[in-house]
C-alpha cells in the first residue's frame, strides 16, 4: 500500500510536466484576479466568461483568480458577481494576457434590474450538488438569538442542515453527527466551533469574507469528516484605505480594523469581539456573585502581500477562549487556535499553485477547588499541516485540481493534576500521535454544452504512531494483550481510496438534473457525552481498536430557475450508508481512562432524505423556504437489542421560512420561521423502586420525540444618516417573537408536592427575548 | 470522579436561570411490560437480611410497587458452603434466617419467580474505616449551599468501591452518591456529598458508608448517571445488573457503618 501511496505522490507531482506536454495549440490565455473596487478584496466564485461563447467562462477560485482559453481574436468579457455590478470588457486576443479586473458594489435594488448573467445560472450548470452558499450581508440581516449575528446558526436555516438543540451551534448534517463536520477558516481545521457551552459561534462575522457548505457531493479537495464541509475564508482586508467598524450589543461588541500595508500592494484586518456579562456581574456587591467569571472572546487578524505579479503571501490567526467559573469553586477555560500561512504562485496563466502551512489547536484547562481538594483537568488536541494544491486550467473545458496535504494530529486526552491534599491522584495519559496523509485529483470537464462532469479521487491514509502502550481487549471487556511502540512506529494504518463524482445534465437553460456520488472517510472521532458540543468532548484517532468511519453517499436532484433566475428551486434526495459509527458502553468512562477504546461500541447507520428549497434570490423582498423529510438510524451490537433504532439526530419534517424586506434606505426588516419534528429521544416507559427510591424504566433506545419545534424571530434594521465619513445602523430583534415554550429539556421526577406520582417537566430556555445592537463604520 | 457530567447543566441552569422556566406536561409513554425488581443486601450488620421483590408500573400509574409473592428464594454463602431458604414475611420481602454477612465471604442469590429464575453474586469487600463527616460551605451565583464531607483513608493497590447514603431533616435521599478510587488509589479521601437541598445549622446529619464490590457499583454509578435531576443524559439506558435474566435491581454484599453529625 505504501508503495501505491509514493506512485499516487509521484505521479501529482509529475502532473503539471505532463500536462504542460498538451497545451492546446493555437489557443491564447487571459488570468488574473477579480477585485472589489473599492476595498481591493478579492472576489470569490465571481464568474469570467467570454460573450457569444457558450461554455468559454470559469469561476474565480478561492483567492479571485481566474483563467479562461480561447482563439486567437477580438472579445467581449464579461464579469459577474452577485450584489456587484456586471462589467464588460474589450480584449484583443493575440498573447497570453494577465488582467486584474475590478467590480464595484451594486446596491440590492439596482439588481433586479440587471440583465441575467452567466453567474446566476450556476446553480443550473454547474455539477455540484448539496452546496450552500450564504452571503455576509444575508447573515447580517437575518435575526438571531441576542442580536448576535452568528453563522453557524444561520446556516442551520438550511435545508439538511439542523439544529443540535435550541441555541446551539453544533449541527447535524443529512442525519450525521456534530462531530461529522469539518469546520475550516482559512483552511485550519477548528476542532470547537461554539462558545459559552454552544450558545454562541466561534465565527466573528464582521471578519468573514465567505461561506460554503457541501453537504453531499463534496470536491475530492475536502475529507475527513463524514458528513459534511463547511468552509469559512476570512476577509483580506482593505488595500485602499483604513476603516473602522464595530458594535455595541447586549451581550457582547465587535471592532474592526483594516487598511493597506502598501497601498494595492498588502492589506491587513484584525477583528475582535468580546462579551461583558462579567462586568455587570462585577458590579454586584455580594461577593459570591462578583468573583464569578462569564465571558468569551474572538480574534480574527489577517494579512497579505503581493510579492510579485506572481507571488502572493496570506498569513491568518484567529483564536477565541472561553472563561467561565464559580466563585472559587469551579472554573473552565477553553478555545481554538488556528494560523494559516499561504503562498499563492501563479506558473503561468494557466496554472495557479498554493502551498499553506496551517496550525490549529484546542484545548481546555478546568479548575474544580473543594475544600482541600484542588485538581486541574488539561486537554489539548494540535495539528500540524502541510498543503499543496494545483489548479491546472488546461482548456476551456477542462480543469484539473490536485494536491497533496500531510497532517500531524498531536492529542492530550486529559491530564489531572492534583495538590498534595487532594482525593486524587495525578493522572497523565499517554499523548497519542498519528499522521494524515492524502492526494487527490479532481477533474472538471464540460463534457457537452450541456453535460457537466467532475471526478475525482482522493487517496487518504491515517497512521496512528508510537510512542506508547497499546491495548487490545476481550469481548468481555477485559483487557487481552498491550504492546508497547517506540517513537515514530506504525501501530495502525488505514488506507483508503474516496472516489467522488458529480455530473449535471442542462435540460433547458434554466433546468437540470444532477447526479453524485461521495465516499468520505473519518479518522478523528469525537467522545461526547451530550447532544451538541461540549467543552469537553475528548477526540480520538482511529487506532487498532478503532476502525475509521466510512460513509457512502448518493444523491440525485433536480434544479430550476425562474423568472429570470430571480428565483431558484431545488429538489435534492440522497441516501447514505455509514459504517463503524461510534457509541458507548452503560456507564462508559470517557475521561481519564486509558482504556477509554475499550467504552466504546460500534455498529452502522443509514440516512436518508429529501430536500427543498425555494429561494428569491433578489429585489426590495428576499428570502428562502427550505423544507426537509428525513431519516436517519443506527444499528448498534450492544445498544437496543442490536436492532434499528432512530438516531438522535432524527428528525422526520423541518421547515424554515426566511424573510428579508427593505423597505426603504431607512428600514429593513426580517423574519425567520422555523419548525421542526422533535428529535428521536428515550424516554421512560415505567418506573420502579429500590432501596425507597423511585427509579425509570428505559427499555427501548430513542423511541420517543420531544414534542415539535416551533419558533419565529423579527428584526428591524434602522439606517442612520450615511455621511462620507460615517454610517451606522441601529437593529432591533426579537427571538420568539410568538412565545413559544419549545423544550430545552425534559426531565422526570417523582412530583415534589405528591410523592405518590411521578411527573414530566418541561424548561424552557428563550421565550420572547429582545435585544438591541448598534452598528458603526468610519469610512 | 468529578461529577463533570453535572457541570455543563449546572452552569445552564445557573446562567439562564432568570430567563428559563419550566412546566409540568403530559407525555405520551407507553407502559413496557412488567419487569421483575430485585434488591437483595447481605451486610456485616446483625442479621437477619432481606431480599425484596417487586414488579415496574407505568410511569403515570400512582408509586405503589406490586409485590412479588411465592418466589422461592435462596442465598449461598459459597465460601462456607452454607443455603439460607430466605422466608416471605410482608408480601414480596424475603428473610434470612441462618447466614452471617462476612467480609470476604462470596454470597450467591437464586430467585424462581412467576416461572423464571434470576441468579446473582456478589463479594463482600473489606471495610475501609470513616473517619469522620464534616461539612463545607461553597458559594456560587449568590447562593450559599453546605454539603457533607466523608473523610477516609483509601487503601493503596486495591481497588475500592464505595456507596454513601445521606439523610437530614426527613428529606427522602434524592442523590446516589457512588464513587470507586481509580484515580484517588492510595489517597486520603474528603468528598463532598453533592445534594439539591442545602444542610442548615442544627441539621442532624446521618451518613452510612457501603463498601460494595465491582458489579453493584457499576450498577449504581449508571442509575445515578440516568438520574434526570444529576444532568442529561443523551440517551439514558437501565443499568447494567449483576442479575441475571434481566432483572431490574441489583443484589449486594457489602459493609456497612453508620455516622450522625449535628451541623453547628
Amino acid at each position: 500500500m505504501k508503495h501505491t501511496l509514493l506512485g499516487f505522490f509521484l505521479l501529482l507531482i509529475l502532473l503539471p510536466a505532463i500536462s504542460f506536454c498538451q497545451q492546446t495549440k493555437n489557443k491564447f490565455t487571459i488570468s488574473g484576479i477579480v477585485l472589489d473596487k473599492e476595498t481591493g478584496e478579492s472576489l470569490i466564485g465571481a464568474s469570467v466568461g467570454i460573450v457569444g461563447q457558450k461554455g468559454l467562462s470559469t469561476v474565480t477560485n478561492s483567492y479571485g483568480f481566474y483563467s479562461v482559453s480561447a482563439a486567437p481574436g477580438h472579445y467581449q468579457l464579461i464579469i459577474s458577481f452577485s450584489s456587484f455590478k456586471t462589467d464588460t470588457i474589450e480584449v484583443e486576443l493575440n498573447k497570453n494576457l494577465t488582467m486584474q479586473i475590478n467590480l464595484s458594489k451594486s446596491s440590492a435594488l439596482l439588481e433586479e434590474v440587471i440583465v441575467t448573467s452567466r453567474r446566476k445560472s450556476d446553480n443550473i450548470s454547474r455539477p455540484i450538488m448539496g452546496v450552500q452558499k450564504l452571503s455576509i450581508e444575508e447573515i447580517k440581516n437575518i435575526p438571531v438569538l441576542f442580536g448576535e449575528q452568528d453563522v453557524l446558526k444561520t446556516l442551520q436555516l438550511l435545508p439538511g442542515i439542523k439544529s443540535a438543540g435550541e441555541g446551539n451551534g453544533g449541527f447535524y448534517v443529512r442525519g450525521g453527527g456534530a462531530d461529522q463536520n469539518l469546520i475550516l477558516l482559512d483552511e485550519a481545521v477548528v476542532y470547537n466551533p461554539s462558545h459559552l457551552l454552544g450558545f454562541f459561534s466561534t465565527f466573528n462575522s464582521d471578519a468573514i469574507k465567505d461561506l460554503t457548505v457541501y453537504k453531499g457531493g463534496m470536491p475530492s479537495e475536502y475529507g475527513g469528516r463524514l458528513s459534511s464541509v463547511l468552509d469559512i475564508k476570512m476577509n483580506d482586508g482593505d488595500n485602499k484605505k483604513f476603516r473602522f467598524n464595530g458594535g455595541i450589543g447586549l451581550i457582547s461588541s465587535r471592532f474592526t480594523a483594516e487598511g493597506p500595508l502598501n497601498k494595492d500592494k498588502g492589506s491587513f484586518i484584525i477583528s475582535a469581539r468580546r462579551t461583558y456579562a462579567d462586568v455587570f456581574l462585577k458590579l454586584s456587591k455580594d461577593t459570591s456573585i462578583n468573583k464569578d467569571i462569564l465571558y468569551f472572546y474572538d480574534v480574527n487578524a489577517k494579512a497579505n502581500y503581493k510579492l510579485s505579479d506572481k507571488d502572493h503571501l496570506y498569513l491568518s490567526a484567529y483564536t477565541g477562549r472561553d472563561d467561565l467559573g464559580l466563585g472559587s469553586i469551579f472554573g473552565i477555560n477553553y478555545g481554538n487556535l488556528t494560523s494559516t500561512l499561504r503562498w499563492n504562485h501563479v506558473f503561468n496563466s494557466r496554472l495557479f499553485s498554493n502551498s499553506s502551512l496551517i496550525y490549529s489547536n484546542y484545548n481546555y484547562v478546568i479548575d474544580i477547588t473543594a475544600g482541600t481538594n484542588n485538581i486541574s483537568i488539561t486537554s489539548r488536541i494540535r495539528d500540524w499541516n502541510l498543503k499543496q494544491d494545483f489548479q491546472y486550467f488546461i482548456n476551456a473545458n477542462n480543469k484539473l485540481n490536485y494536491g497533496i496535504d500531510v497532517k500531524r494530529h498531536s492529542i492530550l486526552p486529559g491530564n489531572i493534576t492534583a495538590s498534595g491534599t487532594s482525593s486524587f491522584n495525578d493522572v497523565n495519559l499517554q499523548k497519542k500521535l498519528s499522521l494524515e496523509s492524502t492526494a487527490y485529483i479532481s477533474h472538471e470537464w464540460s463534457a457537452t454544452p450541456t453535460i457537466n462532469i467532475t471526478s475525482g479521487v482522493r487517496l487518504s491514509n491515517f497512521s496512528a504512531l508510537g510512542p506508547g502502550t497499546f491495548y487490545t481487549y476481550n469481548t468481555d471487556g477485559t483487557t487481552k494483550d498491550s504492546s508497547t511502540y517506540s517513537s515514530g512506529k506504525i501501530v495502525k494504518a488505514y488506507t483508503y481510496l474516496e472516489p467522488r463524482f458529480a455530473a449535471s445534465y442542462k435540460l433547458r437553460e434554466d433546468k437540470s438534473i444532477k447526479f453524485s456520488y461521495t465516499r468520505n472517510v473519518q479518522n478523528l472521532h469525537l467522545l461526547s457525552n451530550s447532544t451538541g458540543t461540549n467543552p469537553t468532548d475528548l477526540w480520538i484517532g482511529s487506532s487498532n481498536n478503532v476502525k475509521p468511519e466510512i460513509a457512502d453517499q448518493v444523491s440525485v436532484g433536480y434544479y430550476q430557475n425562474f423568472k429570470n433566475n430571480l428565483y431558484e428551486f431545488s429538489a435534492e434526495t440522497y441516501y447514505k450508508d455509514m459504517q463503524n459509527q461510534i457509541d458507548y458502553k452503560n456507564g462508559a468512562q470517557l475521561r481519564a481512562n486509558e482504556n477509554v477504546e475499550n467504552e466504546l461500541l460500534f455498529g452502522k447507520g443509514r440516512s436518508y432524505g429529501l430536500e427543498l428549497f425555494l429561494k428569491k434570490k433578489y429585489g426590495r423582498f428576499n428570502g428562502w423556504i427550505g423544507y426537509t423529510l428525513s431519516k436517519s438510524e443506527r444499528k448498534i451490537d450492544g445498544i437496543n437489542n442490536n436492532q434499528w433504532y432512530n438516531a438522535t439526530q432524527d428528525r422526520t419534517h423541518e421547515l424554515s421560512v426566511v424573510g428579508i424586506y427593505k423597505k426603504n434606505d431607512k428600514w429593513t426588516f426580517s423574519y425567520t420561521y422555523v419548525y421542526y419534528t422533535g428529535n428521536a429521544v428515550t424516554y421512560p416507559s415505567g418506573k420502579y423502586t429500590l432501596n425507597g427510591q423511585v427509579f425509570f424504566y428505559y427499555p427501548e433506545r430513542n423511541s420517543y420525540r420531544v414534542p415539535s419545534y416551533s419558533r419565529l424571530d423579527l428584526a428591524a434594521t434602522l439606517q442612520g444618516k450615511k455621511t462620507k465619513k460615517f454610517d451606522s445602523n441601529w437593529s432591533f430583534s426579537i427571538y420568539n417573537a410568538l412565545n413559544h415554550a419549545n423544550a430545552y429539556s425534559i426531565n422526570f421526577q417523582v412530583d415534589p408536592n405528591d410523592p405518590t406520582k411521578t411527573q414530566a417537566v418541561k424548561t424552557t430556555l428563550f421565550k420572547f427575548v429582545p435585544s438591541v445592537t448598534y452598528n458603526f463604520k468610519f469610512l | 470522579m468529578i461529577p463533570l457530567k453535572n457541570i455543563k447543566y449546572l452552569l445552564i441552569v445557573v446562567f439562564f436561570s432568570l430567563v428559563a422556566c419550566k412546566k409540568v406536561i403530559t407525555l405520551d409513554l407507553s407502559t413496557a411490560p412488567t419487569t421483575i425488581v430485585i434488591e437483595g443486601n447481605i451486610t456485616n450488620e446483625p442479621i437477619p437480611y432481606q431480599v425484596s421483590i417487586t414488579k415496574t408500573v407505568g410511569f403515570y400509574q400512582n408509586n405503589t410497587f406490586p409485590n412479588v409473592s411465592g418466589a422461592v428464594v435462596k442465598i449461598t454463602d459459597s465460601t462456607m458452603g452454607i443455603t439460607d431458604s430466605l422466608v416471605e414475611g410482608k408480601a414480596g420481602i424475603y428473610t434470612t434466617s441462618k447466614l452471617f454477612g462476612v467480609i470476604g465471604h462470596t454470597y450467591l442469590l437464586d430467585v424462581i419467580a412467576e416461572g423464571k429464575e434470576y441468579k446473582a453474586s456478589s463479594t463482600m469487600p473489606k471495610q475501609v474505616t470513616l473517619d469522620s463527616i464534616s461539612f463545607l460551605t461553597t458559594a456560587a451565583f449568590g447562593k450559599f449551599n453546605t454539603n457533607a464531607v466523608v473523610n477516609f483513608q483509601d487503601p493503596p493497590g486495591v481497588s475500592n468501591y464505595y456507596h454513601f447514603i445521606e439523610t437530614f431533616r426527613n428529606i427522602p435521599p434524592k442523590q446516589i452518591h457512588v464513587f470507586d478510587d481509580r484515580i484517588s488509589d492510595g489517597r486520603y479521601i474528603s468528598r463532598q456529598l453533592f445534594n439539591d437541598s442545602t444542610i442548615i445549622h442544627r441539621d442532624t446529619v446521618d451518613v452510612e458508608m457501603q463498601c460494595i464490590d465491582k458489579n453493584v457499583f457499576s450498577y449504581l454509578e449508571e442509575l445515578s448517571g440516568q438520574d434526570a435531576t444529576n444532568g442529561q443524559p443523551t440517551s439514558p439506558a437501565d443499568p447494567t445488573s449483576n442479575i441475571t435474566n434481566g432483572a431490574l435491581g441489583y443484589f449486594s454484599a457489602h459493609t456497612t457503618q453508620r455516622k450522625r453529625v449535628v451541623f453547628q
